[in-house]
């Protein structure tokens, strides 16, 4: 069938229709071993002008479809995504669709299709989309907003977050981890001006993700997804840096919750599960290094304008301080014990030993002096 | 544990699924479904899905708008069908139901979490109100007007719940995150304007403050968007939000003022270390942006204006120096900023006055600072700034100093007036409504401001003749300087007025009219007994300077002689203030010389003026009044200054009038006689008795004596003192010095002479005229004697002297205790034939003197008492009047010589004689006067010798006392002058 025979007959068929089966001509076209050029532009094509009706069929621009248009062909991705196919072939479909130059634009249909998932829960939705933040990466824009636009859904807008979502960790474990890897991204972080703290039921859900589930947090690199042939595999990146980093700034910020502790407790526990003898590749040196600029700026804070001889003093009796470094010790050294950290330990180290004086810290920089 | 757990999870995810399903299918149509039910699905959805919200919300959208219209054509229905009764139609009842689920939903949302919820939901409220607004704007409308559309939106459920919904948000919001809530209110008004107006008025209503300052802040940011002012002008949000505020203007006006004022302020506080760009440049761009809104809403500029000279007083000025390079190039130009000034200057409907004074005040700023040049050029940047600060101004354009701001403002006016042109008329209405502070600068020390305010005054009163007449009255009031009245009368006199304009003219113009005002005002707060506190007698005064410099004839302004003409309709109220009203002295001054100077009645110049009657009477009234405050008087010059005015204008009044005449002497002479001025010429006083002894009367006190009354001669009490409180007091002299005494008799006998003068012009001008002379002795006659019978000429036998002899005592004690009264009596017997009217009095006189001699007896020997000098310097007095009058001819008229060196014995005999005798015989009458060629009154001597019967006593008694006597016996008896 022409090209212009697969979009005659598509044009002949109404919406929702239409999009429904233009999903499965695009799936036949790029779910095969080395799809052509054409084939590709083909499906993308189809993407365009049926499923996103982005464009008219002279390719002229439309207007975003209607809350209802939009619910609709959310309703037939979401059944395609369900359908009986298999997972490499629903990640090739949902990473053509989602990815590349027309990302940005439809990232809005990308985001409520995967806050639907969660919400209903969808497992094999899910797993695509953890396939697809896997591959973008974990710093890309899209990549936040999508996080951010979960966020809002599901732990700003909807009150009983936690309980609802207590099993989706047992659902997408890959998801998960991906999308935790996200939030750490997103909060406790100064790159877009003001630090901003998780919401309350967020953090709540986070620790009771983490508590429960030991291994959640190495999730998504213990089962990597399946993707079509000859893509370059993207290393997923773990939480676990992300969310020391909120245990380790809670209390220079003064968000004294005691959830934070707990998430402490919980991450610490993930490390100790992580399974030994592999390379390590859990946590980079560089995201554990994070904290320190932010340890830097409160101790410089506390102690300006202050007296010479009384700085020591005032960084010693900072509890506060105090605990963010030993909060930050505890997890270096727990990291170091189990072999997770890849990098230039030595490096983290050295940037570590000029932190204000802690008790914890000198012993733990002493212990693993490279020398020793 | 495991297996229950993904069972809950399956069936979630059945309910979940499925929902969506069944929601995606009803509203898409291909199933049809229950509208109520469906509406369940989709909130549930909402709560579960959140990611659906949109979906579920667009659906809402439709729900509402169906609801919507099946109310309004069921309102349409109702007004097709019969006349109005104000009944709302029934809602079906699924949209009932269906929306008060949707409601209870959505407001649950909100309360819960409101952060969240509020700036989704209301910002799809006001979508959805927008959109339904401009659907069914035109139907089932009576009336577009804003309050008709509130009223028919708010009767119907679907816009009532919307509204509600929307302003739960807003509250929930008020003291977090309004902005979201505020910039979807705008961007919707934006955008549906103007159907969308009643939303904005109502929820403004329920949040005045918020909504307000939200939307000031939405705008400024908005209008920090735009690089120039073009740009800026032709934003559509800007422009909504100039409407929301002006509907909210008309219950809000603080509020907004409020915040305006804010605003204002805090671009005021430049704030390097804590501003960002963004604030910076919103600082920066406020001044022009609240321009810009005065510009678009008169009710913004009037809100702006009010009180403006608070909101910026000159530190403020100062402060604005910094703008000003920045507004100049958003504006473009200088000039471009001026203009617009100058335009909203001339459009403010409030606090125009403030404006004015304000520009005035730069000026000033700028005169005071001019020597020095640098100073001098921040002065004048700042002036502008304060132009730009709202419409305040006095630009000074670099290239002519001179030129202000207020210069260009009255400039338009004045040609706008000249033109008749009715585009200024706000800033006109604006002034007419704050004529009290215009009528403050008029008096304002500064010749810049005064100026103005006149020259304001002028356009306003070149339409509104009522103003023109409030502020010169205000003026003329309060003027303390030759500068205001020389304002006064440049406002009077402007070309602007319409100086024919009626009734006005017709009454004098329009200085008539204020005139009228000022003394109708005075005259009844006299009325009210008000004992003005405020003093009048400057405004006294700026009369009497106005009307010298009209008689002055030196300024060119006055020559159409508005103040005579004025003074002149108003001299009845004019001269009743004067002749009633207790002005002080230093006021009466003034009036007098006004009046002298007003010249009435009038006969020279072409100008000639009759005074009405009221006047005349009023006018003889004032003057005689204001002779006895000369004569109490302390300044010698303002004293004979008064007396010669009051001479002149007396005599004009006299000529003019017969009852002028009457009225004036009778008023004179009584006053003078009777009232307490009578110490002034001589007047015995009675020392005032203590008050509880005033009502011991004599009866009583005979009473006390015994219980009858003996009417024998030793037991009753004479009226010689009161037992018990000593002897009677005698009478005590006032303290007044004989040569002030004799100076005010002088000045009064002149005073009436004056009266009784001559018509002027006549060559009897300066001639005592002998009809008006009668009428003084006439009325001293009835002045005098306390009978209305027995007055007649004729003298009747003594013996009948013993049946008047209490009225006799009763002049007789008149004239002891007056002594004015001779100075009278002698006054008309020098013109004679006038004495004989008082035939009466010296009759009466003449019958004591006989009774007092006759019972002096031997008491002659004590020729030294008072008693007997008194006696005697009476007796001498009286026969030299009756001599002077020519009533008694030689050689009777020599008695007065001799007297005094007879005994009482002789003396008794000569008045019963000679006296008494001769004048019963020789009946006093002007008959016994012959009248010469000049007019005058004469007894011949020589032909009315009184026979030997009347002079033989007094003959024999002078031979008998002839070496006393004897030189008069010679010159009454011998050398007689005989007839030739």
């Amino acid at each position: 069938m022409s090209v212009q025979e697969t979009k005659i007959t598509l044009r002949k068929i109404e919406f929702p229709a239409c999009a429904k089966e233009a999903l499965s001509r695009i799936s036949q076209l790029i779910c095969r071993r080395g799809p052509s050029l054409s084939q590709m532009d083909l499906a993308l094509d189809l993407m365009a002008e049926f499923v996103f009706c982005e464009i008219d069929k002279r390719g002229n621009k439309l207007s975003p479809l209607n809350p209802i248009k939009e619910l609709q062909l959310l309703d037939v991705l979401f059944e395609y995504f369900n359908g009986n196919i298999k997972e490499v072939f629903k990640n090739t479909v949902f990473l053509s669709l989602f990815s590349g130059t027309t990302a940005t634009l439809r990232s809005r249909i990308l985001s409520k299709l995967i806050s639907i998932a969660i919400g209903v829960p969808s497992k094999s939705v899910l797993i695509s989309a953890s396939a697809l933040m896997q591959q973008v990466g974990d710093s890309s824009m899209n990549y936040n907003k999508l996080a951010e636009a979960i966020v809002k859904d599901y732990f700003v807008l909807i009150p009983n977050a936690t309980q609802r979502l207590s099993g989706l960790p047992d659902c997408a474990p890959q998801f998960v981890a991906n999308f935790l890897t996200a939030v750490g991204e997103i909060y406790y972080n100064d790159k877009k001006g003001d630090v901003q703290f998780p919401p309350r039921s967020l953090l709540e859900t986070v620790v009771l993700w983490v508590t429960a589930n030991s291994k959640l947090c190495i999730a998504a690199q213990q089962n990597p997804s399946a993707l079509p042939s000859g893509t370059i595999v993207m290393e997923s990146t773990t939480s676990i840096a992300g969310l020391f980093k909120w245990c380790i700034l809670a209390p220079i910020y003064k968000q004294d919750c005691e959830l934070y502790a707990k998430l402490h407790l919980g991450l610490l526990n993930n490390i100790l599960d992580i399974p030994q003898g592999y390379q390590p590749k859990a946590i980079n040196h560089v995201h554990l290094a994070v904290p320190i600029r932010y340890i830097y700026k409160y101790a410089a804070s506390l102690v300006r304008k202050k007296d010479e001889a009384e700085k020591n003093r005032y960084l010693l009796e900072d509890a506060n301080l105090q605990l963010s470094l030993d909060r930050y010790a505890q997890a270096v050294q727990v990291a170091l014990s189990v072999n997770c950290v890849y990098g230039n330990v030595g490096e983290l180290l050295n940037q570590v030993s000029q932190l204000p004086q802690n008790k914890l810290w000198s012993i733990v920089i002493a212990a693993n002096q490279p020398n020793k | 544990m495991v297996s229950q757990q993904t069972r809950f999870r399956n069936t979630t995810q059945q309910d979940v699924l499925s929902d969506l399903k069944v929601f995606v299918d009803g509203v898409t149509k291909q199933v049809k479904c229950n509208p109520l039910d469906l509406t369940k699905t989709a909130l549930s959805i909402l709560k579960s899905l959140p990611a659906a919200r949109d979906a579920v919300l667009s659906y809402f959208c439709s729900v509402f708008d169906k609801a919507s219209e099946n109310y309004v054509c069921a309102i349409e229905v109702i007004f097709s069908t019969e006349v109005s009764t104000g009944t709302i139609p029934p809602l079906s009842e699924y949209d009932e139901a269906i929306i008060s689920e949707i409601h209870s939903v959505l407001c649950s949302f909100v309360t819960e979490n409101a952060e969240a919820w509020a700036p989704i939901i209301s910002t799809w409220s006001l979508e959805l109100l927008g959109e339904i607004s401009t659907k069914y704007a035109g139907r089932a409308h009576i009336s577009t007007g804003l309050n008709e559309t509130l009223q028919l939106w708010m009767n119907c459920r679907a816009t009532r719940t919307l509204i509600d919904i929307t302003t739960q948000c807003l509250s929930c919001l008020i003291h977090s995150d309004t902005e979201a809530c505020i910039n979807a209110l705008l961007d919707t008004s934006v955008k549906h304007s103007p159907n969308f107006d009643w939303v904005v008025a109502h929820v403004g209503s329920c949040f005045p403050n918020t909504v307000i300052t939200r939307v000031l802040s939405c705008g400024l940011k908005d209008f920090c968007q735009n690089k120039s002012y073009e740009q800026g002008c032709n934003s559509p949000k800007l422009k909504s939000v100039v409407g929301i505020l002006g509907h909210l203007a008309s219950s809000h006006c603080s509020d907004i003022g409020t915040a305006l004022l804010h605003l204002f302020n805090s671009s005021l506080i430049v704030d390097t270390a804590q501003d960002n760009d963004a604030i910076r440049l919103q600082k920066k761009a406020t001044i022009p942006f609240l321009l810009h809104l005065s510009n678009l809403s008169s009710t913004l500029l009037s809100t702006i204006c009010t009180n403006i000279y608070h909101t910026i007083p000159l530190e403020v000025i100062l402060q604005l120096y910094n703008f000003i390079d920045d507004w100049c190039k958003y504006f473009g130009s200088s000039e471009a900023l001026e203009d617009l000034l100058v335009s909203l200057i001339l459009k403010c409907e409030k606090g125009a006055s403030q404006i004015i004074n304000l520009l005035l005040d730069c000026i000033f700023l700028e005169d005071v600072s001019s020597t020095d040049e640098v100073q001098n050029q921040i002065i004048k940047m700042n002036a502008r700034d304060v132009l730009g600060t709202k419409s305040k101004h006095n630009i000074e354009i670099e290239m002519c100093i001179n030129s202000s701001i207020a210069e260009f403002v009255l400039q338009e006016i004045d040609f706008s007036i000249r033109n008749n042109l009715s585009e200024h008329h706000g800033i006109l209405n604006s002034l007419m409504n704050e004529i009290d502070d215009i009528h403050v600068m008029l008096l304002n020390p500064k010749t810049v401001k005064s100026q103005t305010a006149a020259k304001i005054i002028i356009f306003i009163g070149h339409n509104n003749p009522a103003i023109l007449i409030k502020s010169a009255k205000f003026l003329f009031q309060n003027a303390r300087t030759d500068h205001h009245l020389a304002l006064l009368v440049r406002i009077l006199s402007d070309e602007l007025i319409d100086k024919a304009l009626q009734p006005y003219h017709n009454k004098g113009g329009y200085f008539a009219a204020v005139l009228d005002q000022i003394f109708n005002e005075y005259l009844q707060e006299l009325a009210v007994l008000n004992d003005n506190e405020d003093d009048f007698s400057q405004m006294w005064y700026n009369l009497l300077i106005l009307l010298r410099w009209e008689k002055s004839n030196k300024v060119q302004m006055l020559r159409s002689q508005i103040i005579t003409r004025a003074l002149q309709q108003n001299l009845i109220t004019f001269t009743a203030i004067f002749a009633k009203s207790q002005l002080d002295n230093k006021t009466l001054h003034t009036f007098t010389e006004i009046l002298e100077i007003l010249n009435i009645p009038t006969y020279n110049n072409g100008h000639s003026y009759s005074p009405p009657l009221q006047v005349v009477i009023n006018f003889t009234i004032g003057i005689v009044n204001y002779f006895f405050v000369c004569c109490e008087e302390r300044d010698e010059i303002i004293r004979l200054k008064g007396y010669n005015c009051t001479v002149e204008i007396l005599k004009r009044l006299c000529a003019h009038s017969n009852i002028a005449r009457i009225l004036a002497l009778r008023e004179l002479v009584e006053i003078a006689l009777f009232s307490n001025c009578n110490v002034l010429f001589g007047a015995h006083i009675k020392r005032q008795t203590p008050h509880e002894y005033n009502d011991k009367l004599l009866l009583k006190q005979n009473k006390k004596l015994s219980k009858t009354i003996p009417l024998t001669k030793h037991s009753s009490v004479y009226n010689g003192g009161i037992i018990g409180a000593g002897k009677r007091k005698s009478i005590s002299f006032h303290s007044l010095a004989v040569d002030n005494i004799a100076n005010n008799t002088t000045h009064l006998i002149r005073t009436i002479k004056a009266c009784c003068l001559g018509p002027p012009d006549s060559e009897k001008e300066t001639e005592v005229l002998q009809d008006n002379i009668i009428q003084v002795s006439l009325l001293l006659v009835q002045y005098i004697s306390p009978d209305v019978m027995y007055n007649g000429l004729p003298w009747p036998e003594e013996e009948f002297s013993k049946v008047t002899i209490e009225r006799d005592l009763f002049i007789r004690r008149l004239f002891s205790s007056t002594p004015l009264l001779w100075e009278l009596m002698s006054l008309v017997a020098v013109h004679r034939p006038a004495l004989c009217y008082c035939s009466v009095i010296i009759r009466a006189l003449t019958a004591t003197l006989m009774h007092q001699w006759s019972s002096m007896g031997d008491q002659s020997k004590s020729m030294n008492t008072d008693s007997y000098k008194s006696l005697m310097e009476t007796t001498v007095k009286v026969i030299e009047v009756m001599s002077l009058g020519q009533l008694l001819p030689p050689p009777l008229s020599g008695i007065r010589d001799a007297i005094s060196y007879f005994n009482s014995f002789e003396i008794v005999a000569i008045l019963r004689d000679c006296i008494w005798s001769y004048m019963r015989d020789h009946i006093p009458s002007p008959a016994l006067f012959t009248t010469d060629s000049n007019g005058l009154h004469w007894r011949d001597p020589t032909i009315a010798r009184p026979p030997e019967i009347y002079t033989n006593t007094l003959r024999i008694i002078m031979q008998r006392n002839i070496k006393t006597v004897g030189h008069l016996y010679a010159q009454m008896f011998i050398n007689i002058p005989k007839d030739e």
